[in-house]
């Protein structure tokens, strides 16, 4: 079986998200450009303004993909105008200076998935599948690293310390490529849905064959919530870009 | 397994600060502060902190709810001020809105282009140092036991309260560890009360934190004290084990003579519950 062409109509992808709690908003973001550049982010709850912030990220990310530090600060110079800093309550002041913090996974897929660049900061999931195997995770390749702090983006320059000591091209990214795949697909996700997929497949059962008879944001809600029900699930806001 | 309960705005936990005020705490320290100025002065910050961990830019979430139980002389009650001062216990949210004054500092900052800039910084006020009269801390435990039964009543499927004593001598209305038993023994679904002593003694012995035993401890009140404590949760003595403290099997949440900076982490390990909602 040849691998299916990206660009023909069943690649094109499938985005879901659910919020932790129907009444509360989604602080997580996604967006895709028309050149095959795909990005997600997953804002921090705790934080003063995380949604803006995962926003800011997808939106630049899917219009430069070159993360940079030059790229982080102008990032985080566009945050800043959303606010006058002074004019806060004391309270928001002292959260807006403390930050907000986000993931942010990109994937730039060149040449029909012939070669596919992952990056990543934080702990959203890119999975790689050949049929219903798992051929590679990035960043995250198993569950239990889903309980350490992930280090985020953060609009405060000081939480982005953990950067300076990065090779970005080499330590953030992830190249794949879907060239010997019978049945590639590309998968990428927040956090507690990563953390679930790992589970599963640390059980031996099939979780990319569940996410893959998920073809409506209905069906992808009531998943979410029976897991959840279920305690396979952690509460928080859930989204899935899937390649299939 | 205890305390591993989410904590949301459906289900806050509490902290609850119980505070000597006694004549003795107006004693200078090495730093050359009253025991009670640097007191007040954690405490404020220790609030501050919690504030901002709730603060989004659509408000402030009950994360958290708070109390600050204040004994000196013959009198125990609410430590707060102002509109606050009717009670004991407020959801965060109220604490925000009713400071005693907000102050204006100044702080250096990364300006995010690798130069460092100067930021005037709004900085709230709560408590001001207070000393006078005697220490009736078996009155202020009591007091915390009532509080601490009935906000467990309301709230049975939330992390546990937390509750950081903060003392630098005697008992003088007898002896409070019976009343520590008893709140030791207030729990929700999710495990048992959390105290945590901190002894303040400018006069006897070196620092001891996070003891095992008493052993170590030279004095009468420093040895109840730490029998008051609760051993340290897992999560907790992760926290104290990664901000560099020995930590062993049995290490009980009781530091006796800390220094500033121990001081200061003993109020930040104790507000550190195990799970912040929503990361």
């Amino acid at each position: 079986m040849r691998p299916r062409d990206l660009h023909s109509k069943s690649r094109l992808p499938l985005a879901f998200s659910v919020p932790k709690r129907e009444d509360q908003h989604n602080e997580d973001s996604f967006r895709r450009s028309a050149k095959g550049v795909y990005a997600l982010s997953d804002g921090a709850s705790v934080s003063f303004d995380s949604a803006s912030w995962a926003r800011i990220l997808v939106r630049r990310y899917t219009r430069d993909p070159e993360f940079t530090r030059e790229w982080l600060s102008a990032a985080i110079a566009e945050f800043r105008q959303l606010y006058d800093r002074d004019s806060l309550p004391w309270m928001q002041q002292a959260s807006f200076d403390k930050g907000s913090f986000a993931s942010l996974l990109g994937v730039r897929m060149a040449d029909g998935g012939r070669a596919i660049q992952v990056l990543s900061v934080g702990d959203s999931l890119a999975v790689l599948c050949d049929g219903d195997r798992i051929k590679a995770t990035f960043p995250i390749s198993s569950a239990a690293e889903f309980t350490q702090s992930p280090q985020l983006i953060c609009t405060n320059p000081t939480h982005n310390a953990f950067l300076d000591k990065m090779d970005f091209a080499y330590d953030l990214v992830a190249d794949w490529s879907f060239r010997g795949l019978q049945q590639p697909a590309l998968l990428c996700m927040t956090d507690a849905l990563g953390h679930w997929l790992l589970s599963q497949r640390d059980r031996d059962s099939s979780p990319i064959s569940v996410l893959r008879r998920l073809r409506t944001p209905g069906a992808f809600a009531r998943f979410v919530r029976e897991e959840r029900a279920a305690g396979r699930m952690k509460r928080d806001d859930t989204t899935l870009i899937a390649l299939w | 397994m205890a305390y591993q309960a989410e904590i949301s705005r459906e289900n806050p936990t509490c902290i609850l600060f119980v505070i000597d005020q006694s004549g003795s705490m107006d004693e200078i320290t090495e730093a050359g502060r009253s025991k009670a100025a640097f007191v007040a002065d954690v405490l404020n910050k220790t609030l501050y902190t919690l504030i901002t961990t709730c603060s989004k830019s659509d408000g402030v979430r009950n994360y958290f709810d708070v109390g600050v139980i204040a004994y000196a002389g013959s009198q125990v009650g609410s430590g707060f001020g102002g509109a606050l001062s009717g009670d004991i216990v407020h959801p965060i949210h109220a604490i925000s809105e009713n400071t005693l004054r907000v102050e204006e500092r100044k702080k250096k900052v990364d300006d995010g282009a690798g130069g460092i800039v100067e930021l005037k910084t709004k900085f709230p006020i709560w408590f001001d140092p207070k000393s006078q009269g005697g220490t009736p801390m078996r009155a202020a435990l009591r007091k915390t036991m009532e509080t601490m039964f009935g906000w467990c009543e309301q709230h049975p499927g939330s992390y546990p309260p937390t509750i950081l004593h903060v003392t630098d001598g005697q008992s003088t209305d007898g002896t409070p560890e019976e009343m520590a038993d008893g709140l030791r023994q207030i729990s929700t679904k999710d495990g048992a009360a959390l105290l945590f002593n901190l002894h303040v003694n400018t006069a006897a012995g070196q620092e001891i934190v996070f003891p095992t035993s008493e052993s170590d401890l030279n004095d009468d009140y420093s040895r109840m004290l730490f029998r008051m404590s609760s051993p340290l949760p897992e999560h907790l003595a992760k926290f104290a084990g990664d901000k560099g403290y020995t930590i062993a099997d049995g290490s009980r949440g009781f530091i006796f003579n800390g220094d500033p900076q121990c001081v200061v982490d003993f109020f930040e390990i104790g507000t550190r519950p195990r799970v912040v909602a929503d990361r």
